[in-house]
């Protein structure tokens, strides 16, 4: 999420700006109201593909709360906390060089020839 | 397990340096917007000049973590099939050493893993979901800029996930090409001859072609971008609007989309769906309209037909969607379907002719007459749909054997200067070569589709005798192979109806 940014080169926040907090995995809906579901993109929230073809944001609490104001049906699936993705997913180094050695044994390199 | 920038950047300079015959590693005109370098491999095999270039780019989306590993390993599986003649395998689907062959020495591949490094190193240190790049805002704390937002397509043009609002993830940046990571690309493109270009995003199982913005028509050329009001930070003001796409462009990005498609199912069975863009969701200032669009804005700039990738399944949340715990079956699908794209973007005739025979203008003739003439009918299409069906087996067939390769040039050459002149006519002698190498090449090939649209092409050839080239071509375009060409008087006529 753009706003809700805790890197160190992010320079100091203004008034408005929603404090550093939990973000929500939600789907939208048009709900009792009957909003129109193509108007979400009017608020310029993060939207990410849903399986159904439906309406999936990842929003902080403001956005749900603005998504309700406007009538919509929200329903939080998750939190989807701002942290960086697990490290056990990353590879190191020695894995990486590991990797690329093992694909290309035995090919003669350059400085073999 | 994913890598890091320095890690994608280690393994490029590493092949670029052990592999130079293979491996060019360039680093583009400009920094992130946090200083990182930013690289990219050019892959071949063999010498020449510049080729038909195919670009594929990924990372432009920080927090879509897989893509650029499965485009440092397409570079790395390519170049060991390659060098040690051994069949890429994905799991169900294996592409023969000589398809490989043929990839690397008939193009260039221009490979750029991560586009938007600043991003990726965010998204492995502090936020996972991160998309943009890491620009600051003028007035705003809010940072970034959405990169696939920010080409010089209807940029600005707030239709549906695009905005002008800096803290929005689908931001389209203060103008276009702000950034220099968009830049860097758009470098590629200014500066080779790019001819395909797929920018690798996550995740739906999609494969998608323009338009992004609106629904496609085919009937109204007059109806298009360049013609349609763009008001900043509005969405598109003219109700009902449809946007142009040629039926030929159509039909190619229908072509390439569902061999991409099926060539990922053959790996372990997932389905992607090929559509245009705006299936997805509408959006302006993406890469792969852009890319397409370019021809259309200014008439100097070459054809590129622009893709968009969404590698992966929904795995039930969206952060395990972007960056699922293990993405090697996707990275394999990706690849798979990557491949299908580099085949897909081979042209035999511009091959035979221009590569090995250097018979450049020749090509071009035949070019003008497949897409000033045969792509204005049903009937034509259809000719050219099968000839881009037969021409990546036919070229196999034909490196394995020099005195068919060299017959085939020869006829590209006297087709050529046939299509130059209305006048003269085919004779017999030329009818019986083209038959001679028609038959060669069915010989060689064991797929009977690929054996039926041979038998196509000859029964036209023969009914071509004694007829001038302009007259052949009109009755390609009124005749659908299969079908038995109809009475000389008739063929103008119906062509014409259909054109």
């Amino acid at each position: 999420m753009a706003r809700q940014s805790k890197d160190a080169d992010a320079v100091g926040r203004p008034s408005g700006v929603p404090p550093e907090g939990e973000r929500f995995e939600a789907t939208v809906h048009p709900g009792e109201r009957e909003a129109a579901l193509a108007r979400v993109a009017d608020l310029d929230l993060d939207r990410v593909p849903d399986p159904q073809g439906g309406v999936r944001v990842v929003v902080n609490a403001d956005d749900l709360a603005e998504l309700v104001r406007r009538g919509y049906e929200v329903r939080v699936v998750r939190t989807v906390p701002i942290a960086p993705v697990d490290p056990a997913l990353v590879a190191s180094d020695e894995e990486a060089e590991r990797w690329l050695e093992d694909r290309i044994a035995g090919i003669p390199r350059e400085e073999e020839r | 397990m994913y890598r890091t920038v320095a890690q994608l950047d280690s393994q490029m300079q590493s092949l670029a340096m052990w592999f130079p015959g293979y491996f060019t590693r360039i680093r583009l005109p400009e920094a992130s917007v946090q200083g990182r370098p930013v690289h990219a491999l050019r892959l071949r095999a063999g010498g020449g000049p510049e080729r038909r270039g195919v670009l594929l780019v990924g990372g432009t989306h920080a927090r879509e973590l897989m893509n650029p590993d499965a485009i440092i390993e397409l570079a790395v599986d390519l170049f060991v099939s390659y060098a040690t003649n051994r069949d890429l395998v994905y799991g169900g689907k294996t592409w023969p050493a000589s398809d490989v062959k043929l990839i690397l020495e008939a193009l260039d591949i221009w490979l750029v893993p991560c586009a938007n490094p600043d991003g990726r190193v965010h998204v492995m240190t502090v936020d996972g979901m991160w998309r943009k790049n890491r620009a600051t805002n003028s007035g705003t704390s809010c940072l970034g800029v959405d990169l696939n937002r920010n080409a010089d397509f209807l940029w600005g043009v707030t239709q549906g996930q695009t905005s002008c609002s800096p803290c929005s993830d689908v931001y389209a940046g203060p103008s276009a090409f702000s950034e220099p990571e968009t830049r860097n690309v758009k470098h590629l493109l200014d500066t080779h001859r790019i001819v395909t270009f797929a920018d690798v995003h996550s995740y739906s199982e999609l494969i998608l072609w323009p338009w992004g913005h609106a629904p496609t028509q085919t009937t109204d050329p007059k109806k298009n971008f360049t013609k349609l009001p763009t008001p900043k930070c509005q969405p598109i003001q003219v109700a009902g609007y449809q946007e142009y796409l040629s039926p030929r462009d159509l039909q190619r990005f229908q072509t390439v989309g569902g061999r991409i498609r099926d060539a990922i199912t053959a790996v372990r069975g997932r389905t992607y769906t090929s559509e245009a863009s705006i299936g997805l969701y509408p959006t302006t200032g993406t890469w792969s309209d852009y890319v397409y669009s370019r021809h259309i804005a200014s008439s100097s700039l070459g054809k590129t037909y622009g893709f968009t990738f969404e590698t992966g399944p929904w795995m039930g949340t969206a952060e395990e969607s972007f960056h699922p715990a293990d993405p090697r079956p996707v990275i394999r699908d990706a690849k798979s379907g990557m491949v299908a794209l580099l085949q897909q973007s081979i042209c035999a005739i511009e091959l035979i002719g221009a590569q090995f025979f250097r018979a450049q203008a020749e090509v071009k003739a035949l070019q003008q007459v497949r897409d000033k003439l045969l792509s204005t009918t049903d009937a034509g299409r259809d000719w050219i749909a099968l000839f881009e069906r037969v021409e990546g087996p036919a070229v196999l067939a034909m490196l394995g054997d020099r005195e068919l390769l060299s017959d085939t040039a020869e006829l590209v050459k006297r087709a050529s200067a046939l299509s130059r002149d209305d006048a003269t006519k085919l004779t017999d002698d030329e009818v019986d070569a083209g038959l001679a190498v028609v038959r060669r090449l069915r010989s060689r090939l064991e797929d009977p589709g690929l054996r039926k649209d041979l038998r196509a092409i000859e029964t036209q050839l023969e009914a071509l005798r004694g007829t001038p080239m302009s007259k052949a071509v009109e009755r390609l375009m009124a005749t659908p192979p299969g079908e038995k060409a109809p009475a000389r008087s008739g063929a103008k006529g119906k062509a014409g109806a259909r054109g």
